[in-house]
């Protein structure tokens, strides 16, 4: 498994493509690994190749990021029972976190990203990212076991770090920036957290049949703590609760525009129009 | 007739028994692992981490059912460290190929039909190879085991649970030992 798949470039480069006046449009072509011997290397032609878009990120370097969302892509992978940490945007969310709540774990991912990647390319020849999944897992089961090498202290520590953050990733409140769209609670069937719930809704869920309601706990009132309210005078109320949710908490100005509660929001998040949320592990954990 | 010619006929006999309980001796060898030698790099945690091939003969006509057992003596707790285990391999089969399926949907070889990979030391259904601790050398011990009946083992077993379900039923065993070292 490559972590960007063609079809993803496919359309990324086409989002790139549409949004630069003038550029051909991205022939299957382009993406071979092997360009066609008659297409020569000039300058224009490189200014053509499809270039990765990348999401700003608050706390990681692009390398650390890349190989973070090629290791929570196999510790909850997208398959036949659904999406995946992908698609939940844990990477993302323990980007965040690794700036706020989780900032203690931070040294943690610099040498521990930095020495799986190292243990990927001297035992499999490769760094993590191209190994095939079979040898991602692979990789990760020795790091998992502790018989992988190079790590400051045991590896195992830091799998069940990766792993921990990747399940508050998935599978914790929307609100924190990760479980976008409701993705990780859809997976187990959570069928979201409800303030009041009626006879027909308990009948409904002992039947399995409750249909979840995709709300974070803080689109509701009760549930957004005293000290966000100051902050949250200052900026817009979204139209719809769900409306964020919805568009996945990314790290975008969707946010912003959707108006989601802010928690601390430091100056340069603020410029930024990033939510930046006080979370703490518990929080996370208990996916409130 | 004297007591004693009586006396040499029993323990004949009973050596005779002994004899026939005894458990063949399989030769165990591998095209890549060599007796007493070092592992290639391949096979342990620090390379592809694959399993290696094995190749046995010598195993008695009467098998049924055929079992493997890695296992490193020099660690554990208590030892040995297990490192594979595979049962219910069809008496025909003449070894393990290289890279037994790693994955759990993916089936095993149309010659080992049936088997399974049973849980090791990593709590894992599959081969994990060498990973010792520096600073010492370790060895590694390829036991094949040959049953007299098609035991109906169930998934999910560990060497001791193996071991135990086996009692009684092994007529033949044999093992290749290779070594491993990490260095400090």
């Amino acid at each position: 498994m490559t972590f960007i798949s063609r079809r993803d470039l496919l359309k990324r480069a086409a989002v790139v493509g549409a949004a630069v006046p003038g550029a051909r449009r991205l022939q299957p072509s382009d993406l071979l690994e092997t360009p066609p011997q008659s297409y020569e290397r000039s300058a224009a032609a490189i200014a053509l190749q499809p270039t990765r878009v990348r999401e700003p990120l608050e706390t990681l370097t692009a390398g650390e990021m890349d190989i973070l969302d090629a290791v929570v892509a196999r510790l909850i992978p997208t398959d036949a029972n659904g999406p995946g940490a992908t698609e939940a945007r844990a990477a993302h969310y323990i980007d965040r976190a690794l700036g706020g709540a989780l900032a203690s774990s931070r040294p943690a991912y610099t040498s521990g990203l930095a020495a799986l990647d190292r243990y990927a390319r001297s035992s499999r020849g490769a760094a993590f990212t191209q190994l095939s999944a079979i040898d991602q897992d692979s990789v990760l089961i020795d790091v998992e076991t502790g018989a992988a090498t190079g790590f400051t202290g045991s590896s195992a520590a830091f799998f069940a770090l990766l792993l921990n953050h990747t399940h508050q990733g998935t599978f914790g409140d929307p609100y924190y920036g990760g479980n976008a769209n409701f993705v990780g609670w859809d997976l187990i069937s959570y069928p979201g957290v409800r303030t009041m719930v009626t006879a027909t809704d308990q009948q409904q869920l002992e039947k399995h049949a409750l249909k979840p309601n995709h709300k974070s706990a803080y689109d509701t009132d009760m549930f957004t703590k005293a000290t966000a309210r100051a902050n949250e005078s200052s900026l817009p109320r979204r139209s719809s609760p769900d409306a964020g949710a919805k568009a996945g908490r990314s790290v975008s100005d969707s946010d912003a525009k959707a108006g989601l509660p802010r928690r601390s929001v430091s100056d340069s998040d603020a410029k930024a129009g990033l939510p930046r949320r006080s979370v703490s592990d518990s929080d996370a954990k208990a996916g409130a | 007739m004297s007591r004693w010619p009586l006396a040499f006929i029993c323990v004949g006999l009973l050596g005779a028994r002994a004899a026939a309980q005894a458990p063949q001796t399989i030769t165990v060898e591998s095209p890549t692992l060599k007796a007493d030698q070092p592992i290639p790099r391949d096979y342990t945690a620090d390379g592809r981490n694959v399993s290696p091939p094995l190749t046995w003969t010598g195993v008695p006509a009467a098998a049924k059912q055929l079992a493997v057992v890695l296992q490193d003596p020099d660690a554990g707790n208590p030892p040995p460290f297990v490192h594979w285990v595979v049962y219910k391999i069809p008496p025909t089969a003449k070894g393990l190929p290289e890279n037994v399926p790693f994955e759990p949907d993916v089936p095993m070889p149309a010659e080992l039909a049936g088997a399974i990979q049973g849980v090791s030391g990593f709590r894992r259904p599959i081969y994990r190879g060498p990973a010792p601790p520096p600073g010492k050398v370790h060895h590694y011990h390829f036991v094949v085991y040959a049953l007299d009946a098609a035991l109906d083992l169930k998934a999910g077993l560990n060497r001791v649970e193996l071991l135990e379900a086996i009692k009684g039923h092994v007529i033949g065993q044999g093992e290749l030992v290779a070594t491993y070292e990490r260095k400090p």
